[in-house]
């Protein structure tokens, strides 16, 4: 692992163990840091696009006084971000003080130490776990205790009913993502990113690449199951009612205001980038390049593995902008009565089809 | 089971299709516009027909606007503003009905009234306007009114004149000219 790597590469590494544990981490954890943010303005002015065009709207502009937003409105994210920086930070009264101030951090949590596991590239990642995916599925449940406690200690019925929102519906999604990932264990009989995707080098009958989403029936459906069980677990619409702004202001969010708000936003786009990729890395082939042998060296892996991650982030804007919020109980009978049933007949599926065609 | 599967179906497809609507809306962005990016494109004003001609209004209320050649500087719209929001002061000129163009003051107005007074100072304040047109009716020049309507033959109508800041709202019409020059014409009896 690069922290291990790193340690071992300092020359005072025995002398000054917390010193070079602590650099170690740093080294790993800025890079990360630095691209969720840029990456988040990114997405935000994609966002504020791609919602203005299918709605028949130009989008930001650059219209204005005092920090223009440059030409087609390029610097809007920077400067709502920078809106966001200098805003009041207000807690509320009643609140529960110290619940409330720790509740974005972890969200914020949850969203980035998945990124450890996330193989960019074919050296490019900072812990190949031999148990990477698992790993990735369990540190992205704990953005629901955040929720939680944002929505407990803001102590306002709009932020409980989000919060009780948002923690059932998380937890009802993340049974048929996480069938859907064992039926792909299944296949490749591994639980590291990097094995996962090396699985899927080559193609089928030289033509399709060899990906699992391309493998068999099963896995073809279980991509779009992991797929939109992904976005509901990421609070977006068409699955934002712990959101619904139009019932709930903003949900567990409510009384959040300034960098606090700004870390429960950072921390949705950061998620969706994680969804995002770990769809790709478990269904579309990660790095690998959809034509085989075609720019497959380890330096276009990034571009293939950001390529594919940012179409599926499209999408995701994409299913935002056209379709309509659900209900509640249409939000949990899709989850049990349809995903859950179609995820353990893939399963089956797979089993059998590993087993008289594998 | 019939009625779940194709539940299912209905619903995959109406996505679908409402996926391609989205992705056709997004494509052909330049030409379905339906916004107007506003200070650089305005909507064209509908021609108006509500049955008798725009000179028979008597009234309009837009922007005050000032014809400062015509002013004799008699204060009459300043004592007559409710609001106080209108500002003049004037010296008396050496000679009366005199052009003196260093300072761009007019010597006699478009109604033939020699001007013994030379307007120094002219500041309406459109942030406290009350729009009542009480400062129309006694000018004896006609030349204060509001844009537009039956005075649109004078100045266009102007009613988009929204500000940044709010001292962006006082409208100075007086010629911008310093004391000094004032000064060389200010008539010496009053010196």
């Amino acid at each position: 692992m690069t922290v291990d790597n790193l340690i071992n590469w300092f020359p005072f590494g025995t002398e000054w163990p917390v010193l070079t544990f602590v650099t170690a981490v740093i080294i790993c954890a800025l890079p990360v840091f630095l691209f969720i943010a840029v990456y988040a303005l990114v997405a935000i002015y994609a966002e504020l696009k791609i919602s203005s065009f299918m709605q028949d709207k130009v989008g930001p502009m650059g219209q204005g006084v005092g920090l223009h937003a440059w030409k087609f409105g390029i610097l809007q994210p920077v400067a709502d971000a920078l809106k966001l920086i200098l805003k009041e930070d207000i807690i509320p009264d009643l609140a529960d003080k110290k619940l409330f101030v720790m509740a974005p951090f972890i969200v914020f949590v949850g969203a980035f130490i998945s990124f450890a596991a996330l193989p960019f590239g074919q050296n490019i990642i900072i812990a190949d776990m031999n148990i990477g995916i698992f790993y990735i599925l369990a540190v992205g449940s704990l953005s629901v205790i955040g929720i939680i406690l944002a929505g407990w200690s803001s102590n306002n019925k709009w932020s409980l009913y989000g919060g009780m929102r948002s923690a059932a519906q998380i937890i009802s999604y993340e049974i048929p993502a996480g069938l859907s990932i064992i039926s792909i264990v299944m296949l490749t009989g591994t639980l590291s990113m990097q094995g996962i995707i090396e699985f899927q080098s080559g193609t089928i009958w030289g033509v399709l690449p060899n990906w699992i989403i391309f493998n068999n029936p099963f896995s073809f459906i279980a991509f779009f199951i992991f797929f939109i069980s992904g976005v509901a677990e990421c609070n977006r619409t068409p699955f934002d009612i712990p959101e619904a702004e139009s019932e709930l202001v903003a949900g567990a969010f409510t009384e959040y205001s300034g960098m606090r708000y700004a870390f429960f936003f950072l921390s949705e786009y950061a998620e969706m980038f994680v969804i995002s990729a770990i769809a790709v890395t478990a269904f579309l082939g990660g790095w690998n390049s959809p034509i085989s042998g075609f720019m497959n060296s380890s330096g276009w892996g990034v571009f293939w593995f950001m390529l594919k991650s940012l179409s599926l982030i499209f999408l995701m804007i994409w299913f935002r902008w056209t379709l309509p919020r659900l209900r509640v109980d249409q939000l949990m009978s899709i989850c049990w009565k349809v995903f859950l049933p179609f995820s353990l007949v893939n399963i089956f599926g797979v089993g059998i089809w590993s087993l008289l065609v594998g | 089971m019939y009625k779940y599967f194709n539940n299912i179906f209905v619903a995959i497809s109406s996505i679908l299709k409402g996926m391609s609507i989205t992705w056709r809306h997004m494509i052909n962005i330049r030409k379905g516009n339906v916004t107007l990016q506003y200070p650089e494109e305005r909507w064209p004003r509908p021609e108006r027909d509500i049955g008798f001609d725009l000179d028979s209004y008597n009234v309009i209320r837009s922007r005050l606007h000032v014809d400062i050649d015509d002013c004799i500087g008699c204060l009459k719209c300043e004592r007559v503003c409710p609001v106080q929001c209108i500002k003049i002061v004037t010296t008396k000129a050496e000679t009366k009905g005199e052009d003196l163009p260093d300072i761009g003051h007019t010597g006699i107005t478009s109604n033939g009234t020699k001007k013994a007074l030379i307007v120094s100072r002219f500041d309406i304040d459109m942030s406290e306007c009350c729009y009542c047109n009480l400062c129309v009716y006694p000018c004896p020049e006609e030349c204060i009114y509001m844009t537009g309507g039956p005075n649109s033959h004078k100045h266009p109508i102007d009613y988009e004149f929204s500000q940044y800041d709010r001292n962006d709202l006082i409208y100075k019409f007086a010629k911008d000219v310093d004391d000094e020059k004032i000064s060389k014409y200010v008539s010496k009896k009053i010196k």
